[in-house]
C-alpha cells in the first residue's frame, strides 16, 4: 500500500517546514506521512539533505522511514470534554455541614406543541432530563408513565393537559419519532 | 483522495471535507506536497472528535457506562450525570480498578429532589421510634460512643446496567457504573434495636432519611421509605455508618449517617438516615408495595407478555441478594493491544451471596476459559479484584469475556434478564479488543 518516495531534496524539506508551520498555525496539527517502503536500504538512502540546523535534523529524523511516526501534533478546537472547574468552597466554623447548590444541567426538549406544559407540570418534581435520558419508548409506555405520575405519585395535572403532555412525548420520544 | 483516505485507514475516516479543502488552498499556495495534503486529511480525523450520542435505543446501550455527559457536583470528581434533579450520577469505568471506590467518584442516586445541602449537627438526632419500649434520639457524639464496627461492602443500584435490557424499560438508563465498594464504619443496627427494644408485634423496621419530595403527603413523591423484616437475618449485618473509606460520608452519599445492608441492593441503604421505626404492620408505602419489585422467579426474569397478562407474582427486591457479577475494566477497547506484548486484563467481581472464589476470562467470546488471579480478600461483601496477563500472539479482533463464581456456587451465564423494573442484570460481560500486528 505504501507508495515509493525515495529521495527528498533539501528544498522540499524546507518547503515542508514552511508548509507544516503554516498548517499548524491555521489548523493546529499535522500528520507524519509514511515514507517509502520500509526496507533498510531505502531508509539509509533517504537522508541526502544537509542537516545543519536542529529543526532540520528533527524533521528529517521524524520523516525517516525507519521511525514509524504517522501522526502528531493533532489538536482540535471546541469545548468537547471540558467541564468548568468550580472554585473551592470556603468552610465556616460551627456545627453545620454544608455543601453548595447542586447544579442543574437540564437538557433541551424537542420543540413542539405541549412542550410548555411538560416544562410546567413535569418539572414540579423532576427536571426534564428524566425524559431525554430515556431510550425511545413505545407510545403506550409514555402514556403509562404520565398516568403513573398522576395516579401513583399524585401529580396534579388536569386531564386536558395530561393528554397534551402524552401527545407531546409520543410525538418526539418514541422509536418512530425520536431524533 | 479516496485512495489516500483508504491508505490512511482509521486516520482517514471522518474527514470533514469542507474544512480539508480550506486547508488545501493554503498549502497549494505554498506549492507544497501531496504528502502534506494527506497530513491535512489526517489531522481532521481521529476517534475522539465526536461527543457520545445523547441517548441509546431502542437497541441495548453498547457502551460500558451510560452515555451521560460529565458533570461536577459538590465533593465529587466529574461523574456521568444521568439526571440533575433529583441527582443521579454514574461512576466512570476506570474507577473500578481498585477494590475500594473513592468517595469522590462514588455513584449517586436520589429518588426525590429535596436533597440536603446543609445539616446542623447540633440539632440532628437519629430517632429510633415506633413500636419500641425505649424511644431514642441519639446525637452524633452519642453514636460515636457506641461500639464501632468496620465492614467493606458493595453498594449497587438495583437498576445498574438497566440500559442493557431488551426490550428497553423506562427508568434510570445506567451503564455499569451505578455501583461502588467502600469501607464503612459505624454502629450495628442491632445495637440500636437492643437499646430501643422493639415491642412484641413488631414485623418490620422502617428507615427514612432527610431527603424528601414535593409530591403530596402519603405518596411516593413525598417521602422515600424502605423497610426490612425484623426476622430478616440481614438485620444483624446492617450498620448505621458515619464514615466511608475513613472519612465522613459525602453529602450526596448520605451525610451524616446511612444504612449499610450488606449483600442487598442500594435501595435499602437509606441515606441521611434519621428515622428508624418499628412497624406493627407490613410497610405499604409506595417504595415497598409498588416500586423495586421483582418477579418471584429463580433469577427474577420474566417476559413482557407475561407482565402484560398479569400472571407474574412480584416481590420486593430485598427478598434476594445481589447476583454475582464481574467486569472487565482494562483493556477497555479504546486502545489497541499489540501482538507479542503482554497486557494485564483486570477487573472486579462481587456477589451478594458471599465471597467470589473464581473468576474466569475468555479471549474467544466465551468458548474457552482460563482462571484469573484474585486480588486481596476484603470480606464477603467486597469487590474482589482480579487480573490475568494475556500475550496475544496473532493480530486481529478478539472478544474478551469474564465470569465469576461465588462461594455458594452461583455463577454467570449468557442468558440476559428481563423484568419490567430493569433490575438484577448480571449477564456475562464482554469486551471487544483489537490486536495490532507488531511488524
Amino acid at each position: 500500500m505504501l507508495r515509493a518516495r525515495v529521495a527528498i531534496p533539501v528544498v522540499v524539506v524546507i518547503l515542508a517546514i514552511v508548509a507544516i508551520v503554516a498548517f499548524v498555525a491555521t489548523r493546529g496539527g499535522t500528520t507524519m506521512k509514511p515514507q517509502a517502503a520500509a526496507s533498510p536500504s531505502t531508509a539509509t538512502a533517504t537522508p541526502t539533505a544537509k542537516l545543519d540546523t536542529p529543526t532540520a535534523v528533527v524533521l528529517s529524523g521524524l520523516q525517516n522511514s525507519s521511525v514509524g511516526l504517522q501522526a502528531g501534533g493533532n489538536y482540535m478546537t471546541g469545548t468537547l470534554g471540558l467541564v468548568a472547574q468550580p472554585a473551592p468552597p470556603t468552610v465556616p466554623p460551627g456545627s453545620v455541614y454544608a455543601v453548595g447548590p447542586y447544579p442543574l444541567y437540564t437538557a433541551q426538549l424537542a420543540d413542539g406543541p405541549g412542550k410548555e406544559l411538560v416544562l410546567g407540570y413535569c418539572q414540579t418534581c423532576h427536571s426534564v432530563t428524566y425524559i431525554t435520558m430515556q431510550p425511545p419508548l413505545p407510545a403506550n409506555t409514555w402514556a403509562a408513565e404520565v398516568n403513573k405520575m398522576i395516579q401513583t405519585y399524585g401529580a396534579v395535572i388536569p386531564d386536558d393537559a395530561a393528554k397534551q403532555i402524552i401527545a407531546y412525548l409520543q410525538s418526539h420520544y418514541t422509536p418512530e419519532t425520536r431524533k | 483522495m479516496a485512495e489516500k483516505h483508504e491508505r490512511l485507514g482509521w486516520l482517514g475516516r471522518g474527514i470533514q471535507r469542507r474544512r480539508f479543502l480550506q486547508g488545501a488552498g493554503i498549502l497549494a499556495a505554498t506549492g507544497a506536497l501531496s504528502g502534506l495534503l494527506e497530513a491535512a486529511a489526517a489531522q481532521e480525523t481521529g476517534p475522539v472528535q465526536e461527543p457520545i450520542p445523547s441517548f441509546t435505543g431502542p437497541g441495548p446501550n453498547p457502551y460500558w457506562n451510560s452515555v451521560s455527559p460529565y458533570a461536577v457536583y459538590p465533593q465529587k470528581v466529574p461523574l456521568l450525570r444521568l439526571t440533575d434533579r433529583p441527582v443521579q450520577l454514574e461512576t466512570p469505568r476506570h474507577y473500578f480498578l481498585t477494590p475500594l471506590t473513592p468517595n469522590a467518584a462514588f455513584f449517586v442516586r436520589y429518588h426525590l429532589d429535596v436533597i440536603p445541602n446543609a445539616v446542623d449537627l447540633s440539632t440532628w438526632r437519629l430517632h429510633v421510634e415506633g413500636n419500641v419500649e425505649n424511644p431514642l434520639a441519639l446525637s452524633l457524639p452519642e453514636l460515636l460512643k457506641l461500639e464501632a464496627t468496620k465492614l467493606v461492602a458493595v453498594n449497587q443500584c438495583s437498576g445498574n446496567s438497566r440500559s442493557r435490557f431488551q426490550p428497553r424499560v423506562a427508568g434510570g438508563q445506567w451503564g455499569n457504573g451505578a455501583m461502588g465498594c467502600a469501607e464503612w464504619l459505624g454502629v450495628r443496627l442491632r445495637t440500636l434495636l437492643d437499646m430501643a427494644k422493639p415491642k412484641s408485634g413488631t414485623v418490620q423496621i422502617q428507615f427514612q432519611g432527610l431527603d424528601s419530595g414535593k409530591g403530596p403527603e402519603g405518596k411516593g413523591s413525598h417521602a422515600f421509605l424502605k423497610s426490612l423484616d425484623l426476622t430478616d437475618p440481614v438485620i444483624d449485618q446492617c450498620l448505621v455508618a458515619y464514615a466511608m473509606n475513613g472519612e465522613p460520608l459525602p453529602m450526596l452519599n448520605g451525610f451524616p449517617v446511612r444504612l449499610i445492608v450488606p449483600g442487598k441492593f442500594a435501595t435499602y441503604w437509606v441515606k441521611h438516615l434519621t428515622w428508624i421505626r418499628a412497624l406493627t404492620q407490613e410497610d405499604s408505602n409506595f417504595w415497598m408495595a409498588s416500586a423495586y419489585k421483582i418477579p418471584d422467579t429463580p433469577n427474577g426474569s420474566t417476559t413482557p407478555d407475561a407482565v402484560a397478562a398479569g400472571t407474574v407474582k412480584m416481590v420486593p427486591i430485598g427478598k434476594v441478594n445481589m447476583p454475582v457479577r464481574s467486569f472487565i475494566i482494562v483493556p477497555d477497547g479504546t486502545v489497541p493491544l499489540v501482538a507479542g506484548v503482554p497486557t494485564e486484563v483486570r477487573g472486579i467481581a462481587f456477589s451478594g451471596s458471599g465471597r467470589v472464589v473464581k473468576v474466569e476470562v475468555s479471549t474467544d467470546d466465551g468458548k474457552t476459559w482460563v482462571t484469573a488471579q484474585l486480588g486481596d480478600d476484603l470480606g464477603p461483601y467486597a469487590f474482589r479484584t482480579w487480573s490475568w496477563t494475556w500475550t496475544p500472539e496473532q493480530p486481529g479482533q478478539y472478544t474478551l469475556a469474564v465470569r465469576a463464581t461465588d462461594e455458594k456456587g452461583n455463577t454467570q451465564t449468557d442468558e440476559g434478564v428481563w423484568n419490567p423494573g430493569g433490575y438484577l442484570w448480571n449477564k456475562i460481560e464482554r469486551q471487544p479488543v483489537t490486536v495490532l500486528q507488531n511488524h
